[in-house]
């Protein structure tokens, strides 16, 4: 018997077990590992059903407060659900499009929004009806926030955007099922570039938004990565996200709360990896013995497993930080300052977690092909579905690794080692 | 005969209530069985709603939505404080409200000292138009306590129910598969019925909404002193029968193999003697 779960279940609280148990239902007829295998090789769309399904559930944008349409979940319940999320769809394209994506960035869109922003897209979204995201990434790189190049101007009571973005998650999705996604430009003149940007909601069917064409991605097959180009799309004023110049931070905020998930999904991830290998190496018998009594095997696997219970107790911690930060900071809007804990402080951790936990899935999965052998290579296993997946959390998306030492080392190490 | 008279437990016509009894069960076939005291080994093993009772239980959801919607669902256990867990989820999956009796003295009913106690509760949350059970649970599988509670309330019984049809007039009307092909039954409601699952049935798979609703509904625990009667009425003491023994029978499956013209003859009274 291959237990990946721990004691997981004893933690949890009455509601997360039903959830829980809702979830895994749910996929066992919607999204099984048949599913999620065919889905990856076959490309995008991501199917609507499968995102009207998880909608139903409640659980895309759990944590936007009920006042707006969400289920008020804390931090560690939307964890928890990532966490599930990830072991479902180990391909990751859930959790990328409808976790990190959707529920992180589609929750800081919602605190910053207005009114007419927030009817017409966060509520459609969290019902499944629209898809909403984050497009910061520009050509000449994706790593340097501040130094984004698209632009806004000012003109009457609308802001003329152009520039281009790239690497953007969903964007075919999003033009099928309408939506729009947070954009960064620069719109003003100051004394530090971070201070130069300011962020808007620009819908997908913008007049003047030209969609590109889409990447052959290594893996998560079933969500497009495309991006577009904006020639003079104009939005209202009311499209501006919080306040002019402070993009950048609220960039960062955002950043955050979609790295928390994805964190958790790539736990689940390894979960899922490690209990499909933990049964495989039980059954299989190689010169006598159960693959699961060499040490050589069990030793990897028991590796895995300790970092794996390492990496939910922090993103526990990170999702508890995440509690009282937005309890300080005022719900659904923010009204005041965190106090407990600093914003750098919760960056720190959350950069931890999304540097550690999707190389722990991708290595996993990595070691666990070899413990199969050439099945472990096929798709009749979801471990190199699992394996490419993970890998663009590993190489860039919601930042790159290096990206997170640069935020570890500035608060461990100090400010001498800021590259910028 | 039976231990207490039971007469009094009648339910009234008037119909406001469906009852549905739920049990949660060990989520798993193979039980295990404590070999001293001949009960329930339960340490280790996961739980879950019995699967006919949550059935039983969108049925009855279904009753309300359909035939009368101010009908509130409740839903009634008899188990250990665990069993609360079952029960949120049914309030999850949309009862109204639930209860669970819970008492040391309610400990090591049989199937009679188990209908005696869920009859006095349903006979104490008044009026009710309809009692639906499970047609069996999965670990005691008997299939007596639904209509054992039917037979304490005085309630007509109808059992191994697929469908109810119509609600109507006083009256139900269930169908049910037979050997023969399917049976519609009529009864005057208050009723008892016992519910199988069918083969299409999708179970209601609560979601964040409904599980954070569920939180705010009200789950009630009552002890013997709700119910009101002496210790000797429930639990093992109220029970009219005793384990005196478990075991696991040692099952030797041997395979026969008959050959030739002497074999079919063989095969013949073989078969013979099994009939
Ligand atoms: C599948 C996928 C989906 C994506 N979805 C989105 C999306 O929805 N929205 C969006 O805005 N972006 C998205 N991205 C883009 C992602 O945010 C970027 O890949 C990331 O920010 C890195 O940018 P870059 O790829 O341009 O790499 P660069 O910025 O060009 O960096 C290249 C490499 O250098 C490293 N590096 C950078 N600076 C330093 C330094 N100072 N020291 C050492 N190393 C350094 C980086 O970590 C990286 O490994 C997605 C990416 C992928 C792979
Ligand atoms: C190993 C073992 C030995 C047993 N030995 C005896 C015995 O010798 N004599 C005897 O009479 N019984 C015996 N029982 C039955 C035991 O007492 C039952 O657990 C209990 O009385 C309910 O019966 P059941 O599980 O067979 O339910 P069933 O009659 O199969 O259940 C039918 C339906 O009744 C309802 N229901 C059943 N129990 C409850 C409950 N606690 N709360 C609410 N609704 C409920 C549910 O709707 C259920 O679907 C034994 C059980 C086990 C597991």
């Amino acid at each position: 018997m291959v237990n990946v779960w721990g004691e997981y279940d004893r933690e949890m609280s009455e509601e997360q077990k039903l959830l829980k148990e809702s979830l895994l239902s749910w996929a066992e007829k919607n999204l099984n590992a048949e599913r999620v295998i065919k889905m990856n090789q076959q490309g995008y769309p991501f199917p609507g059903d499968v995102i009207k399904g998880l909608a139903d559930l409640g659980i895309i944008m759990g944590v936007v407060p009920p006042e707006h349409g969400g289920a008020g979940l804390s931090w560690r319940d939307q964890a928890l659900i990532a966490d599930i999320i990830g072991y479902i769809d180990p391909s990751i394209a859930t959790a990328a499009g409808l976790m990190a994506v959707e529920t992180g960035w589609g929750f800081t869109i919602d605190r910053y929004a207005s009114e007419e922003v927030r009817e017409k897209y966060v509520k459609p979204a969290i019902e499944g009806k629209k898809i909403i995201g984050i497009a910061s990434t520009e050509p000449q790189g994706g790593s340097d926030v501040a130094g984004i190049r698209s632009t806004g101007r000012k003109e009457g009571d609308e802001w003329i955007l152009n520039g281009e973005k790239t690497f953007i998650s969903g964007v075919y999705e999003c033009k099928e099922m309408g939506g729009g996604y947070w954009v960064i430009a620069r719109t003003e003149k100051a004394d530090k570039p971070h201070k130069e940007l300011t962020s808007f909601f620009v819908p997908i069917d913008s007049e003047g938004l030209e969609i590109t064409e889409a990447y052959r991605d290594a893996g998560r097959g079933s969500l497009s990565t495309a991006g577009f180009v904006m020639h003079d799309v104009r939005v209202h004023e009311s499209y501006i996200l919080g306040e002019r110049g402070k993009g950048f931070y609220q960039t960062m905020e955002g950043f955050d709360n979609a790295r928390l998930l994805i964190g958790a999904s790539a736990c689940g991830v390894t979960r899922r990896v490690l209990e499909e290998a933990g049964k495989y190496v039980s059954e299989r018998e190689i010169f006598g013995h159960k693959l699961a009594q060499y040490e050589g095997i069990s030793f990897e696997f028991a590796d895995f497993y300790a970092n794996l219970e390492m990496l939910k107790c922090t993103y526990q911690h990170v999702a508890d930080m995440q509690d009282i930060r937005y309890k300080e900071e005022g719900m659904p809007v923010r009204t005041g300052r965190a106090k407990t804990y600093k914003p750098q402080e919760i960056a720190k951790w959350i950069a931890i977690l999304k540097w550690k936990a999707p190389h722990l899935a991708k290595d996993a999965a990595d070691r666990a092909m070899h413990w199969l052998g050439a099945a472990g290579y096929t798709d009749e296993y979801i471990l190199e579905t699992a394996w490419r997946g993970v890998m663009s959390y590993c190489v860039g998306a919601e930042g790159g690794e290096n990206i997170q030492k640069i935020v570890i080392a500035r608060e461990s190490l100090g400010d001498v080692a800021k590259p910028y | 005969m039976l231990q207490n008279p039971i007469e009094h437990l009648s339910v009234e016509q008037k119909n406001s209530k469906i009852i549905v009894c739920i049990k949660q069960v060990p989520d798993t076939q193979e039980i295990k069985i404590d070999p001293e005291t001949g009960t329930l080994i339960r340490e280790g093993v996961p739980s879950i709603l019995n699967p006919f009772d949550e059935y039983a239980l969108n049925l009855a959801i279904e009753i309300r939505d359909r035939f009368r919607n101010n009908s509130e669902v409740v839903a009634l256990s008899m188990g250990p404080s665990q069993a609360a867990e079952a029960l949120r989820k049914c309030l999850a999956i949309g009862a109204d409200s639930a209860i669970l009796l819970s008492d040391r003295a309610f400990a090591g009913a049989d199937t009679y000292a188990t209908s005696y106690t869920l009859a006095k509760a349903i006979k104490k949350l008044g009026p009710a138009s309809l009692i639906l059970c499970g047609y069996e649970a999965l670990d005691g599988n008997t299939a007596q306590v639904g209509p054992e509670t039917a037979r304490l309330l005085g309630l007509p019984a109808i059992c191994y129910v697929e469908r109810v049809e119509a609600l109507d007039g006083g009256e139900i009307t269930c169908k049910r598969e037979s050997e023969e092909g399917y049976e519609l039954l009529k009864s005057p409601v208050p009723a008892l019925i016992t519910c199988m699952t069918t083969s299409s049935f999708e179970p209601k798979l609560p979601g964040v909404r409904e599980i954070m609703a569920a939180r705010r509904k009200k789950l009630e625990v009552w002890s013997l002193e709700d119910l009101g009667g002496s210790k000797d009425e429930y639990g093992l003491r109220g029970s009219l029968t005793r384990v005196t023994k478990t075991y696991t029978p040692d099952i030797k499956r041997k395979g026969v193999r008959f050959e030739g013209k002497e074999g079919v003859k063989e095969l013949i009274s073989a078969l013979r003697g099994i009939i």
